[in-house]
């Protein structure tokens, strides 16, 4: 620990140099932690990738440098809440931004209240009490909102689930079966595999003897797309649906043909060219992508890296707020209490997924304009109002 | 349930356990020769399998450079042993074997790629670059502790899974892949369920290998001497089997078998860089069932776990590997019963 | 302890009590998951290092308690003191189940179960609804003494240390006592425990169930101070990484518990640190660069850290601490049949391995005060009749009497209760013990202390007088100037002898001695002689199977001669020396 501080401090000392003779004032210091490996990291590489685009695209707010700190939770809760102990009390930063994992997520918010540091989630959860974590991510309700909507537009009466065995899987559900009744759809079978299962026949054919009007899917990535394979390979005729979760290139690649035709709820980030051009978030959602390539040289197509960029435009616009409205330097209780208030009175702030307005005692900050349908056709996303 | 169903899910399950089949008699390979219970054997399949998928989408496999690394730390491993015994005559035996021939896989994995060739040499060349990977892993590793405790070589074994995996992550990513099917197609049930070809495939060629490797070690000189050598490692040596050589061989044949497991099942099922820990795991469990071993117990083993998991996936997804693991105590109490009841000292640990 | 030891004791425990005074929060933090991750350490070190059960469920323990306590605390707002008992309740009563289940698996069976109920118990956690499915229990209250709420890492640091002592405190006591030498010699296998009166399977239990409660400890500590529990650090990945402690810090010391649990987490974070200075990717590197330490170590230090600090001369577990020297009443002994009494009786003993007959319908019987000696040539039966008599194989038929009572079908253990001791063809002592520990083993029908005495250390009046008998004893085959030493230390003809004090220590009516003699040189063979009749003097029978014929035939008065499996003759040496029909079966022309 003495060691390892010693070469922190020596480390920060050679970036400061490196840097010249930078600003005098205090930087701002975001703390990031993220899977980078584990079972999460699907999730969590594509968020530090998003987080290095929105330090590129906006590296430094009121004149201020802002100084990231990226650590890896290895999809483990409790290496989670001991990265956001370590952020907040080793590197005093103002912010955490994390992570992949519901569980993980709620590790750090436990330590964001009790360390007095804003959090802002970018997977949705949802902890209870908890006045210093919002989360930049649709709640899963209002996504699944969506999808049961046009079920119901389709004629859809029965439909069955099958997702992850984790709270992910756990979500989505109880999201479904919340609003699928009052749309006078049931929800006859919920069925679970975990994200390295080898084959979901066993469930898939549970699913298929219920004959089910559609069925529902809780995964994401490219587990996410087993389920859309099994069905297909057992001649299923309904229709398929999906939510966020599932959408990134590697899930069509993986899913081919099986996953044609699948209608999914998403942030509208996936489709930005294809929405109108005064939609609020189409401008800077191809502002995002192209930030993107230029840092990672590489196109961005999944919802993920939207987030983390998301949760910096808010972090961003409300440490602005936050610098000007009290003399407290960043680094210091009375900024990090401040900057949760302006976060709490973040105004129509356009991100790529949405426009977020946040109030105390909310975790969520984004409406209807943070969801669209999108449908799965030949390799392609495409709009589905 | 009705037959249909029944009838569908025995052959999943079949499928599945035919690669637990294929896994642990690698696994019983590789542990009655060095009393290693070679974890990272999953982790092989999956790079494979992986490797395979780059082939198809054009790209060079970065397992290449996996082996490459391997290879060039084994010969300093080598080399600096031959400088402690002042042996250096030897020196271009040990470059020809440890640093010449695992590169040539190598070799031929570059050339194929991005070539418009058939299927066929992707999946060759994904099979043989990964051979050299588990004699590779444990000349640096595993060797230097041989003679320490089965639980020490166990852990020595978890770590190569964990550094494997690591590895795997940084050269595949995070997200999964699939190939085409070896053989296209498929074919209907009495039922009226189709049964893609790929799946009988696999099991076609569980029951092929196994039995290969069933005369392999029943009639040849070297299968021969790598039972001698699981059966007593002193009396092995004192009649001229080297168990350097023979432990090199297991794991060459082990990651031989690895490699196949690899390209059968990446047209059926999606394989992530970590997926080889839990098809490692059920062989495992396979190959314990056969008492790490017997070979027809093991393979016996994996079916039984392969039919299991199937069936509880349709009884209970989410509790899946609860059914699997939970009958798996009444067997081993079964099987603890019936083993035999000679009185045996646990090895010491090592100091 | 040594010396050395106890200064360096002094300086850890010194070192940790000042720590928060001048490390930071996060620091003190890091020391908290330390001595929680410790904790687990410790039992898989008394579990794995010490009784040789290698789990791979360590981890589902730690979440039984985590859950138990996080559940009773916010669904019925119990305080977490109340919680801790609960916890301890939930997984004493799991282990003692799990336990009573899968003890009894031999070899590989035993670790590929732990790894399925670890597997299984884990996966349950995120399936039953009382305990938030995946998502887990959070708001968790911290823990409190008094009105003083444990929120702050300081302040929970002053509580997870001292329990942590206390542990250590605990498992070291009881290692240096009548059950912890039980658990010591479980390696040694289940007959040599049940041929000093223990029942393997018992201690094995307690064994399991001891390392489940420390795991428990530790869950109830990650509950309260995380403050969010979820299934995920409680699966199987959780419980390798646990082993890997253990064995990074070394399996073969209590210490590398600690040791371990603060290399791994030190080399975890230093690696978090420094690897994002090196390379872009760094954050994705920490897992490939601790494996690759984690060889690196196997290769140089096998035995842990420990293994290696302690190959330059230190401290063993179960270096003998002395007791004080105040004077003890000696242990009671049992009252002997007069000489002369009937003792022990065979009646048609058969015994079948598959189709071989090793032993066929042999009768014999002898008296209090005899030696009689079982002679006969190589395969003759002689051992597999001596396994027979012990109990430590069942008989295909026959019947056993002895002191008037019928132990043809008494476990092994019972008829050592009953005052018969025995020593081994192949010896079985504990090399790595001293030789006092391994005989102080031969008294443990004759003392009572258990787990939670031995651990408290009340028992300081019984160790003394174990401690006495087992010098007496080691004085009596003249080997009390080495009783430090460990038994592997011994050329093998002198484990023998050192077998022969450790079924003394028990008290014995009869002494069944399997080839005692051989390995001793001439003159040692003479003090054998010498010994086994003065014990005969003092009242002891005995019964002994030995090749060397002279020795025998001085030494015993009454012979008993099998061939084939079957008694070919019985009667004094001289008779059975002039015996046809043992010549030529046995002696050939050399009579």
């Amino acid at each position: 620990m003495l060691i390892s501080r010693l070469i922190r401090y020596a480390a920060a000392a050679a970036g400061a140099a490196a840097l010249a003779a930078g600003a005098l004032a205090a930087d701002l210091k975001v703390g990031l932690s993220v899977s980078l490996s584990g079972p999460n990291s699907s999730l969590g590489i594509p968020y530090a990738k998003g987080m290095q685009t929105a330090l590129a695209y906006k590296p430094e707010i009121n004149g201020r440098k802002v100084q990231l700190i990226v650590l890896d939770d290895s999809s483990d809760p409790t290496t989670a809440g001991r990265n956001a102990r370590k952020l907040i009390q080793e590197d005093k930063v103002d912010v955490l931004i994390g992570t992949s994992g519901v569980p993980s997520a709620m590790a750090m918010a436990q330590v964001a209240k009790e360390g007095a540091t804003p959090m802002i989630g970018v997977t949705p959860f949802a902890p209870v009490d908890n006045p210093w974590v919002v989360a930049v991510a649709q709640p899963t309700q209002l996504m699944v909102d969506a999808v049961v909507e046009r079920m119901k537009r389709n004629g859809i009466k029965t439909v069955g689930y099958i997702g992850f065995s984790d709270a992910w899987g756990d979500l989505v559900y109880d999201a479904l079966t919340k609003t699928a009744p009052t749309a006078g759809i049931s929800v006859v079978a919920n069925e679970r595999y975990a994200r390295n299962d080898q084959a979901v026949t066993g469930q898939v054919l549970k699913i298929i003897a219920l004959h089910p009007d559609a069925v529902m899917t809780g995964g994401a990535g490219t587990p996410g797309a087993l389920p859309f394979l099994a069905l297909a390979e057992l001649g299923y005729k309904g229709g398929i649906y999906g939510q966020h979760g599932l959408i990134n290139p590697d899930f069509i690649r993986v899913a081919g043909a099986a996953g044609n035709g699948a209608l999914m709820s998403t942030g509208p980030v996936i489709v930005a060219e294809q929405l109108p051009a005064n939609y609020p978030t189409r401008k800077i959602a191809l502002e995002f992508r192209e930030a993107f390539l230029k840092v990672n040289h590489a196109p961005s197509t999944d919802a993920f890296s939207a987030y983390s960029f998301d949760a910096w435009l808010v972090f961003a616009d409300a440490a602005a707020r936050a610098l000007s409205a009290t003399k407290a330097e960043p680094g210091t209780p009375a900024f990090r209490l401040a900057l949760r208030d302006a976060i709490h009175t973040t105004k129509e702030v356009v991100g790529t997924h949405g426009v977020f307005n946040f109030k105390p005692g909310a975790v969520y900050g984004v409406d209807e304009r943070a969801r669209v349908i999108v449908k799965l056709e030949n390799g392609q996303w495409k709009l589905a109002p | 349930m009705n037959w249909d169903v029944a009838l569908i899910l025995t052959v999943g399950g079949l499928a599945t356990g035919s690669v637990y089949l294929l896994a642990g008699l690698g696994l019983v390979l590789i542990f009655s020769v060095t009393r290693v219970v070679f974890v990272p054997f999953g982790d092989i399949a999956a790079f494979a399998a992986l490797s395979l998928a780059a082939f198809e989408t054009g790209t060079t496999p970065p397992t290449i450079g996996l082996v490459l690394t391997l290879a060039s730390l084994a010969v300093v491993a080598e080399l600096w042993q031959l400088m402690r015994r002042r042996e250096l005559a030897r020196m271009p035996r040990v470059l020809m074997v440890w640093g010449l021939l695992p590169a040539l896989p190598c070799l031929a994995a570059w050339w194929v790629t991005g070539r418009n060739l058939p299927a066929i040499a992707g999946i060759v060349a994904s099979i043989l670059l990964v051979v050299p990977i588990a004699p590779l892993i444990a000349r640096i590793a595993l060797r230097p502790i041989a003679d320490a405790s089965v639980l020490v070589l166990l852990i020595a074994s978890l770590a190569l899974h964990f550094l494997l995996s690591g590895l795997g992550l940084l050269f595949f990513g995070p997200e999964g892949s699939r190939t085409h099917p070896l053989v296209a197609g498929a074919t209907t049930l009495p039922g009226g369920f189709p049964v893609s070809m790929q799946v009988l495939l696999m099991i076609a060629s569980a029951i092929v290998l196994s039995g290969l490797f069933y005369l392999l070690f029943e009639r040849t000189l070297h299968g021969k001497a790598l039972r001698a050598t699981a059966i007593n490692r002193v009396g092995a040596r004192l009649v001229g089997i080297r168990p350097a050589r023979t432990a090199a061989l297991a794991y060459g044949g082990g990651s031989l078998l690895a490699g196949l497991i690899g390209v059968l099942i990446a047209p059926v099922t999606t394989i992530y860089y970590d997926s080889g820990f839990i098809i490692g795991l059920k062989a495992f469990v396979a190959a314990i069932i056969g008492g790490l071993a017997s070979y027809p117990l093991t393979a016996l083993g994996a079916l039984a776990v392969g039919l299991v998991e199937s069936f509880a996936s349709f009884w209970s997804g989410a509790l899946k590997d609860v059914f699997v693991f939970g009958t798996l105590i009444p067997v081993l109490l079964l099987r603890s019963l019936l083993a035999s009841r000679i009185e045996e000292e646990e090895e010491e640990i090592d100091e | 302890m040594t010396r050395f030891g106890s200064v360096v004791a002094a300086a850890i425990v010194a070192l940790l009590a000042l720590a928060p005074l001048v490390l930071g929060s996060f620091a003190v933090g890091l020391l908290n998951d330390v001595g929680i991750g410790a904790l687990v350490a410790l039992g898989l070190v008394l579990l794995t290092g010490v009784g040789g059960l290698t789990s791979f469920g360590q981890a589902a323990f730690v979440g039984i308690a985590a859950y138990a306590s996080a559940w009773l605390t916010t669904t019925h707002g119990a305080s977490p003191w109340f919680g801790l008992l609960f916890a301890l309740a939930a997984t004493g009563v799991s282990a003692c189940l799990i336990g009573m289940l899968t003890l009894r698996l031999g070899g590989h069976f035993l670790p590929l179960s732990t790894i399925a109920w670890g597997l299984s118990i884990s996966l349950l956690f995120g399936n039953i609804d009382a305990l938030g499915r995946h998502s887990g229990l959070s708001n968790i209250p911290p823990l409190h003494l008094g009105t003083m709420s444990l929120t702050t890492p300081e302040s929970v640091y002053y509580l997870i240390w001292p329990i942590f002592g206390l542990a250590y405190w605990f498992i070291h006591n009881l290692l240096n006592s009548r059950p912890g030498r039980a658990v010591r010699s479980l390696r040694g296998g289940a007959t040599l425990l049940a041929s000093v009166g223990a029942d393997a399977f018992r201690v094995r239990l307690t064994l399991f169930v001891t390392a489940a409660l420390l795991a428990g400890i530790s869950g109830w500590l990650y509950a309260h101070t995380n403050r969010f529990v979820s299934p995920s650090p409680f699966d199987l990945r959780a419980s390798i990484e646990y082993l890997l402690m253990a064995v990074a810090g070394g399996l073969g010391q209590l210490a590398g518990a600690l040791v371990g649990a603060g290399l791994v987490f030190l080399v975890k974070n230093s690696l978090q640190d420094l690897l994002p200075l090196l390379s872009q990717r760094g954050g994705q590197l920490d897992g490939v660069a601790f494996a690759i330490l984690f060889l690196v170590l196997l290769q140089h230090a096998r035995g842990g850290m420990m293994g290696f600090v302690s190959r330059r001369g230190q401290g063993r577990p179960g270096a003998p601490t002395l007791p004080a020297r105040r004077p003890v009443p000696a242990l009671l002994r049992r009252s002997l049949p007069a000489p002369g009494t009937p003792l022990l009786a065979v009646a048609g003993a058969v015994k079948h391995f598959g189709g071989l007959v090793a032993v066929n319908d042999v009768s014999f019987a002898m008296r209090a005060g005899e030696i009689v000696g079982l002679i006969g040539p190589n395969g003759a039966g002689k051992s597999t009749m001596f396994n027979l008599i012990t109990g430590t194989l069942p008989m295909s038929a026959g019947q056993v009497e002895f002191l008037g009572r019928d132990i043809s079908t008494a476990p092994q253990r019972h008829i050592a209760r009953l005052g018969m001791a025995r020593t081994f063809q192949h010896v079985k002592l504990r090399p790595k013990m001293s030789l006092l520990d391994n005989v102080a083993c031969g008294a443990y029908a004759r003392t009572r202390c258990g787990m939670l005495a031995s651990g408290l250390r009340l028992n300081r009046a019984e160790e003394q007088q174990i401690h006495d008998e087992a010098m007496r004893q080691l004085t009596r085959i003249g080997l009390a100037d080495r009783a430090h030493e460990q038994a592997g230390s011994l050329p093998l003809g002198t484990q023998r002898i050192l077998e022969i004090a450790r079924a003394l220590a028990a008290d014995p009516v009869l002494l069944v001695l399997d080839e005692p003699a051989a390995g001793l040189r001439r003159q040692e063979k003479a003090a054998l002689g010498e010994l086994l009749r003065r014990l005969r003097a003092d009242g002891i029978s005995i019964l002994i199977v030995e090749h060397d014929m002279a020795f025998v035939m001085k030494l015993v008065d009454r012979l008993v001669v099998m061939n084939f499996g079957a008694k070919l003759v019985e009667g004094p040496p001289a008779e059975v020396r002039a015996n046809r029909a043992v010549q030529s079966a046995y002696l050939g022309a050399n009579p």
